[in-house]
């Protein structure tokens, strides 16, 4: 009898102490906006990520407050977001409401009254993100801006370029997205390279409902979460996984080791690929290193243990450089197994000098083969040879100087500034670039679903050329080297080690 | 399976150990200095066995109740890793094990020779470079310019000995522009400024960099073409030499490259520690870090042998530079990582200790080859490198503090 006491004493405690809990626990996400009273340590951006999920939230909370505090003067005004006093009554809006109010602040922001109008861009220009990468597109984009304002500008004002740096990473992507638009009031955003920057990057544009034009970001998931905001003109990291297991295929190569980097990119990049290699019947092992990495001595014995008939190189930048010739002193290199390094091998005049030993690799280049190269093509190369001693032009040059010349030309066609009619411009467009004529034909009119075709798709640039290359001289200049793959656009057979 | 049931054990016998012995021992009014440490191995190794038998009798604790219980932990560890994963390239094929220990030793000795320089300023200046990796960067940087930009056809090692004069020059001035404020008392806080100014340096000399050449890599063609050789003949031979590889007993292949590398740091190690402790100057330094005062009073310039410090301390690490730039790739940010690495092996080492820089450095270089070549994940192998040597650095760290050279307080 006096256990069965114990035990219901017990319960009952238990529930008394739960009770203040359940009281104390705020109303979360999804409900319906509060009131709420400011206590001790709280301050406005705190409360926006406590109930908004959103750190950036907080002027939301700011204008409705105000809104009622004009009505009913029980409520406090909130003049300095850094200010809130202890006791105040203030309007926590629900989720659906902030969002309401970035919607209808984004139009406001996007009329530009001063004297030009101003397009941010994003890069990244600075370590751990690909500065080679980064610095190629602002040559890019540098070139573009000077070639619309020689035009006469967007919508008769000269355009104003807003260069960010992302340095390749997430949180510096959304501080970039905020800057540019709640500060620079730019009216689209263009560029990045990095996928990881790109998924955060477009959280941002489709918050304040300012388009955005992603010119080298490759993950899927951007597109795939159909926001109206987000454009694309880089190829679909899943696409080309296909196409690169096609080229190993034709290859004849039975076993392949995948030498990616740990990133938003290279770990999609590899799984996919695996994926389409098993389909194929080809083995894969996968190995994995930081951006960054210098040694690879470890990892490359290992590799020849594996006894590949090619390896994927889907490392970037100087980290691919490190792996390559580390593997070519190893003796597994292009010249041992087939190999096909990272598309930075195009820049040729850095490959040879970081890559000597790397005659017979193959690479993959996005964009039309020299064969297609159209007028335009033919003069930005010229333009961006000549500004940056290059010896050939980067994929990633010509994507961002088309991302630039798409969101002017967007403009232009929709006459306005405001943001929803530039993104019915960018779903209506046909923009003939350097990478070829560039529609999204899945958009709002024809959305993937309708269309029986994986989200994905939705506002991608479709069709994306890309060959595959092979370097068949020591010091050969990229422009010189033959496409190898596909066989229609091919200019000399490959030369297997 | 095993693998983790020895790690059970390994850990959980180690910990009862490690607090339960030292408390034997105090109550027992014996002396406790080793007590942790070895009580820790003692229980790692034998369990419940071993430490009941260590409280029993209680013996006097050298090194020896801390190498031999080591070394059988060790084993213990290494048994149920075979046990796991018989396949696995470290168990089954001892070439392989033999090739990752001998790179890792390669560029151990490189890591070692960097991390030198990092000691050699704490001992003497008692504050921690943070551009220590610029000027590793910077090191690599003069190389390529002399020999391919400024000079063409400049031997390399002849850039190697002007690099290093150069990253000399500007530590020693770095250190009289901006670090002598804070023996002059002008500083209110000199180990905060410390931190900070030298972080500044990094920046600025990095971004200066980066600004001054570009983001393209680098990267300098080996400075020797090794001769053809065979010894003693082309079949079964012990050493074999190519170009561009060295090959040991047919198994074990290191590029020449590297070689090179390890062979300059070795030389470059004996001449320091013959100037260390041979020469007044070296012997003046040494006397600085074990008692500025005692030293000023010898008739030591302090100030001046800060200055020395700081800039042999830029030179070794600009040397490991200089001696790097023809294996790996050179961007203005390639320090970064290679800094991360000297500050673990510095303490893992033992702060200001300069044998433990360099055993540290070999430490650090053969733990990573050997994480590197035998986790089982071949898709994390590689990944976790920067993480093999932060995690002996806290295998150190809760064991023995002071690293495994340092001065015990």
């Amino acid at each position: 009898m006096k256990r069965v006491l114990w035990s219901v004493l017990l319960i009952v405690a238990i529930l008394v102490a739960m009770v203040p809990m359940a009281v104390a626990a705020p109303a979360r996400q999804g409900d319906a906006g509060f009131d709420y009273i400011v206590v001790k340590d709280d301050w406005l951006s705190k409360l926006a990520l406590k109930y908004l999920g959103d750190v950036f939230a907080y002027p939301a909370i700011a204008y409705y407050t105000n809104q009622k505090a004009a009505e009913d003067p029980s409520y406090a005004k909130i003049t300095d977001y850094d200010l809130i006093e202890i006791g105040w009554k203030i309007y926590i809006p629900s989720p659906e409401e902030a969002q309401a109010y970035f919607a209808t602040r984004a139009q406001t922001l996007g009329v530009t009254e001063g004297e030009t109008i101003k397009i941010g861009a994003l890069a990244p220009l600075s370590a751990p993100g690909s500065v080679t990468g980064g610095q190629a597109m602002k040559a890019a984009f540098e070139i573009a801006l000077e070639e619309i304002n020689e035009a006469g500008g967007v919508l008769g004002k000269p355009v104003e370029l807003i260069l960010v740096d992302t340095e390749g990473l997430p949180e510096r992507g959304t501080a970039a997205m905020e800057r540019l638009i709640t500060q620079e009031k730019v009216v689209g955003v263009v560029g990045e390279y990095h996928s990881a920057v790109g998924l955060t990057a477009k959280e941002v544009a489709h918050k304040y409902g300012i388009p955005i034009i992603f010119a080298e970001t490759w993950n899927d998931n951007i597109t795939a979460s159909l926001y109206p905001e987000v454009f694309r003109i880089a190829p679909l990291s899943s696409e080309v996984a296909n196409l690169d297991a096609n080229f190993i295929q034709w290859l004849g190569a039975k076993k392949v080791v995948i030498m990616t980097e740990n990133t938003g990119y290279g770990i999609p990049a590899a799984e996919q690929t695996t994926k389409k290699l098993e389909e194929r019947g080809i083995e894969a092992v996968t190995f994995s290193a930081d951006i960054g990495t210098q040694d690879f001595s470890g990892i490359i014995e290992r590799i020849k243990a594996e006894n590949p008939d090619l390896i994927l190189v889907l490392l970037t930048g100087e980290t691919s450089y490190n792996f390559e010739q580390q593997a070519a002193e190893a003796g597994i290199g292009p010249q041992d197994v087939m190999m096909i390094c990272n598309q930075v091998a195009d820049d040729s005049e850095s490959f040879w000098k970081n890559v000597p030993d790397g005659n017979l690799c193959f690479y993959r280049k996005v964009g039309l083969p020299p064969v297609l190269w159209n007028e335009k093509t033919k003069a930005f190369a010229e333009k961006y040879m000549e500004r940056t001693g290059k010896t050939g032009v980067e994929s990633y040059a010509m994507e961002a100087y088309d991302s630039l010349w798409l969101m002017a030309t967007a403009i232009n066609n929709a006459g306005s500034t405001d943001p929803q009619a530039i993104i019915e411009a960018l779903e209506n467009i046909e923009y003939e670039g350097v990478l070829g004529t560039i529609t999204f034909p899945y958009n709002s009119k024809n959305p993937p679903s309708e269309a029986g075709v994986e989200d994905k798709w939705w506002h991608q640039f479709p069709d994306f050329a890309a060959v595959f290359i092979q370097y068949q001289e020591p010091g050969q200049p990229s422009s010189e080297a033959p496409v190898v793959y596909p066989e229609k656009f091919q200019t000399a057979p490959p030369i297997l080690p | 399976m095993y693998l983790w049931l020895a790690l059970l054990w390994i850990i959980g016998w180690g910990v009862v150990g490690a607090v339960l012995i030292p408390r034997v021992y105090a109550r027992r009014d014996l002396d406790v200095s080793q007590a942790a440490l070895a009580g820790a191995m003692v229980g790692a190794a034998s369990g419940p066995f071993g430490l009941a038998l260590l409280a029993y009798f209680t013996p006097r604790l050298d090194w020896k109740w801390v190498v031999v219980p080591g070394a059988a932990t060790v084993a213990i560890f290494l048994t149920a890793f075979a046990a796991t994963y018989p396949n696995n390239l470290c168990v089954s094929n001892s070439a392989f094990v033999l090739t990752q220990v001998v790179n890792g030793l390669v560029v151990g000795i490189i890591y070692g020779l960097m991390a030198l320089g990092l000691t050699l300023i704490f001992s003497i200046l008692g504050i921690v470079s943070f551009a220590h990796g610029e000027f590793y960067m910077l090191g690599g940087m003069f190389v390529y310019y002399l020999t391919q930009e400024w000079f063409p056809g400049l031997h390399p090692l002849a850039a190697v000995v002007v690099s290093a004069v150069l990253t000399f020059v500007i530590g020693a001035l770095f250190e009289v522009l901006f670090l002598r404020p804070m023996n002059t008392g002008q500083v209110e806080r000199p180990g905060e400024y410390a931190i900070l100014v030298t972080f500044g340096l990094s920046f600025f000399l990095q971004y200066t960099t980066l600004a001054l050449v570009g983001a393209n890599p680098k990267k300098v063609p080996r400075y020797f073409d090794y001769p053809r050789l065979a010894i003693p003949g082309e079949e079964g031979s012990l050493l074999k030499v190519t170009p561009g590889t060295v090959r040991l007993f047919e198994e074990i292949v290191i590029p020449s490259p590297r070689v090179t590398a390890a062979v300059i740091a070795l030389i470059l190690l004996g001449l320091l520690m013959w100037f260390l402790y041979r020469t007044w100057i070296g012997k003046a330094l040494r006397a600085v870090s074990q008692d500025r005062q005692a030293a000023a009073v010898t008739g030591i310039n302090p100030n001046v042998m800060n200055t020395l410090a700081f800039g042999l301390g830029g030179m070794l690490a600009g040397l490991s530079g200089a001696s790097l730039v023809q294996v790996f790739s050179w961007v203005p940010w390639v320090g970064t990582q290679a800094a991360a690495r000297s500050f673990v092996i510095i303490v893992l080492g033992g702060m200001g200790s300069l044998p433990g820089a360099f055993v540290g450095g070999l430490i650090v270089g053969v733990v990573e080859a050997l994480g590197a070549g035998c986790v089982p994940d071949p898709h994390r192998a590689a990944a976790y490198i920067p993480a093999y040597g932060m995690l002996i650095l806290v295998l150190v760290l809760l064991l023995k503090p002071t690293g495994l050279f340092g001065r015990e307080l």
